[in-house]
């Protein structure tokens, strides 16, 4: 079964539901959230790889971070 | 008596209707003509409802609550709200639902204790509505029902499963009293990687095998996938052939024909329309 981060998808439903789109987040983004370390520099860094790596759910990173796809 | 007048299989993505520019113009129009014959034969059979098996993207359920299978008991379903129109590059439109009709599938799932549905009286649908809708319904005549089924946050409801929930529909649908003529609609699939490190990709020997198989009824290799089978050759978006399970659970011994079927790289997805008949 896949890896799932419950703080990952928790922080990317946040961000999506303001209908925001996103190259990176910031640590405003993520305040309140208790991400770890590694996730808080996947959010912030905007590396779609490591966050999918981490657990975040596909269609919220797409949804987030749209512009860090080539298509 | 109730009876199932249609049934149809469609892919669906936001860029089927946002971008028909980017797409090769045969790929493009070979699908839309697929699109129009599946809206002739629907519209031929005369429905007075159409039940929509489709699959949430997280627009609605969120992790701290998801369902496995959900039946809409909403007044109506936005097929497109404004904000996704834009994006889909349709015009926004409610679609009427039947709460009531929704209602009494719940609470036959609950009686008989074959399927515990969970419900919603608001939805915020996306493209699994309004994209295949705007072809097969181009104008807003018909209600619909939508159930719901977890293809995008799993663990998910097995291929089986998805199967015996369709098949729990058709037999509710036969055994109603009223004359109602019911036609069914799963969106999804075929083969697509959406948001992971394979954006992009699709399997197009994977998606005619999985086309073949239903060509034949002969369903039980694709009852049989799991999860992690179903990822590595269908992608995470080849989940939703979950939805197709479950309307060809619902007309046992039907066969798909698959009237056509595109892997358009610009959209991302291969993309197929079927109509199933006996």
């Amino acid at each position: 079964m896949m890896k799932v981060s419950y703080a990952l998808n928790k922080v990317l439903t946040a961000v999506a539901r303001r209908h925001l789109m996103k190259d990176r987040l910031t640590d405003d983004d993520i305040a309140g959230h208790a991400v770890s370390a590694d996730e808080r520099t996947a959010l912030t860094s905007g590396d779609i790889g490591t966050l999918y790596e981490l657990g975040a759910n596909p269609y919220l990173i797409r949804r987030v971070f749209r512009s860090r796809f080539k298509i | 008596m109730a009876e199932v007048v249609a049934a149809a299989l469609t892919s669906h993505a936001p860029l089927v209707t946002g971008k028909p520019d980017v797409s090769k113009p045969e790929m493009r129009d070979r699908l839309y003509a697929g699109f129009r014959e599946l809206q002739r034969r629907l519209a031929a059979a005369r429905p007075d409802l159409v039940v929509m098996f489709v699959n949430d993207h997280l627009q609605n359920f969120p992790y701290s609550n998801m369902p496995a299978f959900c039946v809409g008991l909403a007044d109506g379903y936005d097929a497109p709200s404004a904000g996704g129109a834009t994006l889909m590059r349709l015009t926004p439109r409610r679609l009427d639902g039947r709460p009531a009709w929704g209602t009494a599938l719940l609470e036959a799932g609950l009686a008989g204790g074959v399927i515990d549905f969970a419900y919603s009286y608001e939805m915020d649908p996306w493209d699994e509505l309004a994209v295949p809708l705007s072809f097969l319904m181009p104008e807003a005549t018909l209600p619909i029902v939508p159930v719901y089924t977890n293809c995008a946050a799993p663990p998910l409801p097995t291929m089986r499963r998805c199967h015996t929930m369709g098949g729990f529909v058709g037999s509710f649908i036969r055994t109603r009293p009223e004359h109602e003529r019911i036609a069914l609609v799963a969106t999804g699939g075929i083969s697509h990687w959406v948001g992971t490190p394979q954006t992009g990709r699709i399997n197009s020997e994977w998606d005619h095998w999985v086309l073949d198989h239903i060509a034949r009824a002969d369903l039980e290799p694709l009852l049989s996938l799991t999860h992690d089978e179903i990822e590595r050759d269908g992608g995470n978006g080849g989940q939703e052939i979950r939805n197709w399970m479950a309307v060809l659970g619902a007309v046992p011994g039907w066969k798909g024909e698959a009237l056509a079927y595109e892997p358009v790289a610009e959209w991302i997805t291969g993309c197929a329309t079927v109509w199933v008949h006996p």
